[in-house]
């Protein structure tokens, strides 16, 4: 079995190699390669996850690691029913993304570079959901970020597509060193860098409550970067630009549900952390509301649909703030199905209409019936109409926080409560805006806007990975019925509750009629879009980070040419040099002020540290 | 009797001469004979590798008397701690006079200028091998005069005053490392006088500096490497050095001769210097990040793609002491793979730098766009050495600087624990400051649209051909190793802390 998942590992690094080997000689390898390696990758986990689903013992294996002074590093896997659920999810969305690039990107010249990264990308996934090695999770985690840069510049003649491109890495990888330094504390406090050794070593001798912040703390903030949370949401919006599989690839399969993995992954040591734990439901709830919110006013399908991501991830964020575990990785896959079915009917739309914006759509229902069929599922189950997964999931989500405020073990009581309120409120903006973008897009008058040649249904590579995702979203609700068959012990008994169930069909049932009413009154403009800038949070960091870092870099610049020429040209030169200096420290006293603070910090660092 | 490891340093000077002789019947053939050497090293790197076991210095050591009025010895040795610089170095070098072959320089004399590459690597070859303080040093030595011959024959020299800038930069470098190799070498008799050997094998085993004699050889040999390393702030010869030699000459730059400077500070410094004496490591550590911010900050703002690599040096090479200053086996394995990572990658920044110079006529970020659009395959190679240079894990420049930041952790029990979580912690900071710098870099050399900026000159719309094959066969040792590496660390990781063990004990 180590075999097979290796070969997992090996197979989209290979499949990558070949496609940009081949590269433009013949395009019909480039295309059967890119696919015939999806669906090897899915095959190979569809075999690992039939041996480690449900009650299976995981599997661990040590492939290699170094034999040399201090922890061995080392390609170490661990396979376990959540691991196997991720990669089957990976994999799946993976080859259907493959599969519908085939028409999406029939004419682009770029396709060769776009399919080895997809396969990259979808391995470098599957290296994070096995990884026993803390190491090793980290190479995957990152491997996705640069995956995830290169295709979000894809199409790199687009200013916006630049700019997101650049935002999306140096975000996540800002965040990442919280990841870095977690692994190392973790290292520290338990003397491995093995994942199962430091879950055993939690299980068998529990800590004092909070020992254990620190790690907890860094591990969560490479989280809250991966997955776009509050304070670090808004790369994920501005990644939109991006070609749309890649948007269901990123949104539903890799990258952001690496967050909710890891958290999901390290689950024992945050459950030790309660305080953590406090912050992340805090984040989760402000996170969920805000997303919903301005999903709800986005004129532009695909920034609805990113939005209404953050918004779902923070759902699956609270879950596990409040301890339920199952709840939140079960509602990451319903999410991962639902939301990859509504990216890619999202680009068959954009297929037909040659723009993202919801007004220039309308009346799309007659000339793409097929299309409207997969968004009404994918919105639907998004807004957890009965019996559609997205039901199911939620439901178990907003249950299990409403156990964890009435008796209260983890989180601070009145978070508890916020957590719930703010699940409710989302849940009904959630049926408020995919009504919205359902009704602006399908139904309605054709937009007066939209001119050229009439919309059309996809051709059928891109019709196919419609029909075969409507079938977890329509069935995927089973799962929840008996959640330990495929999570194993971990994954708790029926996750049904009736009264939260009964509450929120009934609020999803008022808020769509209200839209509905809404909408019948005033026509197209159901209320008007609007443009709502990010929080201030892009300006600080613009304000107080990157121009000040930009200005210094100049002052660097100019002192460096100064300074050169004091030091070597002698005494006359040195003058100069001097005196262009002084006059640099008038005409810009903050930037040397700037430059000095460093410095100094540095300097009084050693100082400090020595004398103590 | 003459030793494996005596052929490896001799077989490049060799070559060398025997590039001389041939260059006077044709230069094609005197860089192909240059070549046969230095592949020939290499390959003989490999068996000097598979002579010399893995503990200690093994069997291919040779140690015999050199001068003896002067107690200098001739004493050479293999580690795990020496080998993969050497073999880093042989790799180099290969690819450098390879590119010889099918891009001879502007100036013509390709020939001479291999038989000086050859020259430089014997000098550094033994350099790396040396066990002998006052051998250590005359090997230095013999590795930097050639080079102020290329940078200021071959150096480029376009623009008004070309050539004297190019003869400043050249004798820059020069005057510098020489000052600088000069106070190590009184460093070097400062700790005869108190312990009255030059072998550094003997040193490591028995010598404790105490007093203020022991503290001044710290300081002098510390100084004497911080000016090769180069670390902040006495880098200022290297970006003019580094941006005005021809493409190999830059190569071999950064990728080797700054090695000489990190190699000394972890086989010749650590062992002479007691950590818990004054504030001289923190001092070197403090220099060595500000370094790594510093020189960020300077790539930020740097308008020339050749100066861009170079201050890019400065801040790995930051990385590379600050491991070294934390005294302990994990700062040695960091600084030996952040050295042979560097070497890789920034090898392959150089070579492709000058590519993109050579098709353009120009090094100028400000007029230089769209790579992508116009040379795919050259910017795609660009776009991985760039990913490599930012320290993307899973390719060799990542596990450098984590093992970097994880030994300045924990540093030895003499030094200030706090002082160093701050300088990892900055460090880190630095590392997303150079994500910065190199994704400005991608986003307007690849991916800018053309003449957005300034208007176009029409030789900069005419590139000429996308990376040919001879171009390949450059890149693709370096670009084999840097994916290899970062993909099993272990291979180097191994050996090395065997080695680090014995230099600085178990921890």
């Amino acid at each position: 079995m180590t075999a097979v998942v290796l070969c997992l590992l090996g197979r989209p690094v290979l499949t990558a190699a070949v496609v940009l080997a081949v590269g433009h000689r013949s395009p019909h390898t480039v295309r059967g390669a890119a696919v015939a390696g999806s669906a090897l990758c899915w095959l190979l986990a569809v075999v690992v996850a039939g041996a480690h689903l449900g009650d299976a013992a995981p599997l661990r294996r040590v492939v290699v690691e170094t034999a040399s002074v201090g922890q061995p590093l080392g390609i170490v896997v661990w396979v376990d029913p959540l691991s196997c659920v991720l990669l089957l999810l990976a994999t799946t969305v993976s080859l259907l993304v493959q599969v519908y690039s085939l028409g999406y990107l029939a004419r682009d010249p770029r396709y060769p570079s776009y399919a080895a990264l997809v396969s990259l990308f979808t391995g470098a996934m599957a290296t994070v959901v096995v990884a026993d090695d803390l190491w090793m999770l980290l190479v995957g985690w990152e491997l996705m970020g640069a995956c995830s840069y290169f295709l979000i510049s894809h199409h790199w003649e687009l200013p916006e597509a630049r700019a997101g491109a650049v935002k999306a890495f140096l975000v996540t990888r800002t965040a990442d060193l919280g990841l870095l330094f977690g692994i190392l504390v973790l290292g520290e406090r338990f003397g491995t860098y093995r994942i199962s050794e430091i879950l055993s070593d939690l299980a068998a001798a529990p800590p004092m409550r909070d020992a254990l912040w620190l790690p907890a703390l860094l591990l969560l903030v490479a989280v809250l970067g991966k997955s776009a949370q509050v304070p670090f949401h808004t790369w994920l919006p501005d990644a939109m630009p991006g070609p749309t599989p890649i948007s269901a690839l990123i949104h539903a399969a890799t990258m952001v549900a690496a967050g909710v993995f890891l958290v999901a992954r390290m689950h024992p040591l945050f459950l030790v952390t309660p305080r953590v734990l406090t912050l992340l439901a805090v984040l989760a709830s402000v996170t969920m509301v805000l997303a919903a919110a301005y999903a709800l006013v986005a004129d532009d399908l695909k920034r609805v649909l990113a939005w209404s991501t953050v918004s779902q991830l923070a759902y699956m964020f609270g879950a596990l703030a409040a301890g339920a575990w199952s709840a939140g990785v079960l509602h990451l896959l319903a999410h991962g199905a639902f939301k990859a079915l509504l990216f890619l009917g999202a680009g068959a739309v954009v297929h037909a209409v040659g723009s993202t914006s919801l007004s220039r759509m309308g009346g799309l229902r007659t000339a793409l019936p097929h299309t409207f069929a997969a968004m009404t599922v994918g919105f639907a189950a998004l807004a957890g109409v009965v019996p559609l997964v997205g039901f199911f999931t939620k439901d178990a989500v907003i249950g299990a926080a409403w156990e964890e405020a009435r008796d209260g073990r983890l989180l601070w009581p009145w978070v508890a409560w916020l957590l719930v309120a703010a699940m409710l409120l989302t849940a009904v903006l959630t049926v408020a805006y995919a009504m919205r973008a359902w009704l602006l897009a399908f139904f309605g008058p054709t937009s007066p806007e939209h001119t050229g040649r009439a919309p059309h249904d996809p051709p059928a590579t891109m019709r196919v990975p419609l029909y075969v995702l409507m079938v977890p979203s329509v069935l995927g609700g089973v799962v929840v019925l008996d959640p330990a068959a495929v999570l194993g012990p971990g994954g708790g008994a029926d996750l049904l509750h009736g009264a939260e169930a009964l509450t929120t069909t009934v609020l999803v049932a008022l808020t769509g009629l209200a839209v509905v009413l809404l909408w019948r009154r005033r026509g197209r403009a159901v209320w008007p879009a609007m443009t709502w800038p990010h929080l201030p949070v892009d300006v600080l960091v613009e304000r107080g980070l990157v121009r000040p870092v930009l200005r210094l870099a100049q002052v660097v610049r100019a002192g460096e040419r100064d300074v050169v020429d004091a030091y070597a040209e002698g005494t006359e030169a040195s003058v100069r040099g001097v005196g262009r200096l002084l006059r640099r420290t008038q005409t810009g006293r903050v930037q040397s002020y700037l430059l000095v603070v460093v410095v100094g910090a540095v300097a009084v660092a050693v100082l400090a540290g020595s004398l103590a | 009797m003459i030793g494996v490891l005596e052929v490896l340093v001799g077989a490049p000077a060799l070559f060398a001469v025997l590039t001389l002789v041939a260059t006077r019947r044709d230069d094609a053939l005197a860089v192909s004979v240059a070549l046969l050497g230095a592949v020939a090293t290499a390959l003989w790197s490999l068996v000097a590798w598979s002579r010399s076991g893995d503990a200690g210095f093994g069997a291919t050591e040779v140690d015999r008397s050199w001068v003896a009025a002067l107690d200098l010895r001739w004493h050479l040795g293999w580690d795990g701690i020496s080998g993969p610089l050497v073999v880093m170095t042989t790799v180099v070098l290969c690819c450098a006079v390879g590119s010889l072959l099918r891009q001879p320089p502007s100036g013509g004399g390709a020939g001479r200028l291999a038989a000086l590459l050859l020259l430089i690597e014997a000098g550094v070859l033994g350099s790396f091998l040396a066990l002998d303080l006052v051998l250590f040093f005359a090997f230095f030595e013999v590795a930097l005069v050639p080079m102020w011959f290329v940078i200021d024959r071959w150096g480029d020299a376009t623009g008004r005053h070309g050539v004297e800038l190019r003869r400043k930069a050249a004798t820059r470098f020069l005057v510098f490392t020489v000052t600088g190799s000069s106070l190590m070498l009184v460093g070097f008799v400062l700790v005869h006088a108190q312990a009255g050997t030059f072998d550094i094998v003997a040193l490591t085993s028995s010598y404790r500096p105490d007093g203020p004699v022991g503290l001044a050889a710290a300081v002098l040999v510390a100084l004497g490497l911080a000016v090769k390393a180069p670390l902040w702030p006495l880098h200022i010869w290297l970006p003019d050095a580094h941006a005005t030699a021809p493409t190999v000459g830059s190569v071999v730059l950064a990728a080797v001769l700054l090695k000489l400077g990190t190699y000394g500070f972890v086989r010749f410094w650590l062992p002479l210097t007691d950590p818990g004496q004054g504030v001289l490591v923190p001092v070197v550590a403090g220099c060595a990040v500000v370094g790594i911010v510093y020189a960020a900050l300077a790539c930020l703002a740097a308008t020339d793609l050749k100066r861009l690599v170079a201050y890019s040096s400065v801040g790995h090479m930051g990385f590379v002491v600050l491991a070294v200053c934390t005294f302990t086996t994990t700062g040695v394995q960091a600084a030996v793979f952040a050295s042979v990572a560097h070497g890789l990658i920034t090898g392959l920044l150089f070579f492709l730098a000058g590519t993109v110079k050579q098709r353009y006529g120009t090094g100028d970020l400000r007029r230089l766009r769209g790579l992508y659009g116009r040379l795919p395959h050259l910017a795609g190679v660009v776009a991985f050495a760039a990913m490599a240079s930012l320290g993307l894990p899973g390719l060799a420049g990542f596990w450098g600087e984590m093992l970097t930041v994880r030994a300045a952790l924990s540093p030895a029990p003499d030094l200030p624990r706090s002082t160093f979580v701050v300088l990892a912690v900055v460090a880190a900071l630095g590392v997303i400051l150079t994500s910065a710098y190199v994704l400005a870099l991608l986003r307007t050399l690849l991916q800018g649209p053309a003449g957005a900026a300034a208007p176009v000159p029409t030789d900069l719309d005419e590139p000429g051909p996308d990376a040919v094959a001879s171009e390949w066969a450059v890149w693709s040792p370096l670009i084999a190793l840097t994916v290899l590496l970062g993909v099993a660390p272990g291979l180097l990781l191994t050996p090395v802390g065997r080695a680090a063990v014995a230099l600085v004990g178990q921890g």
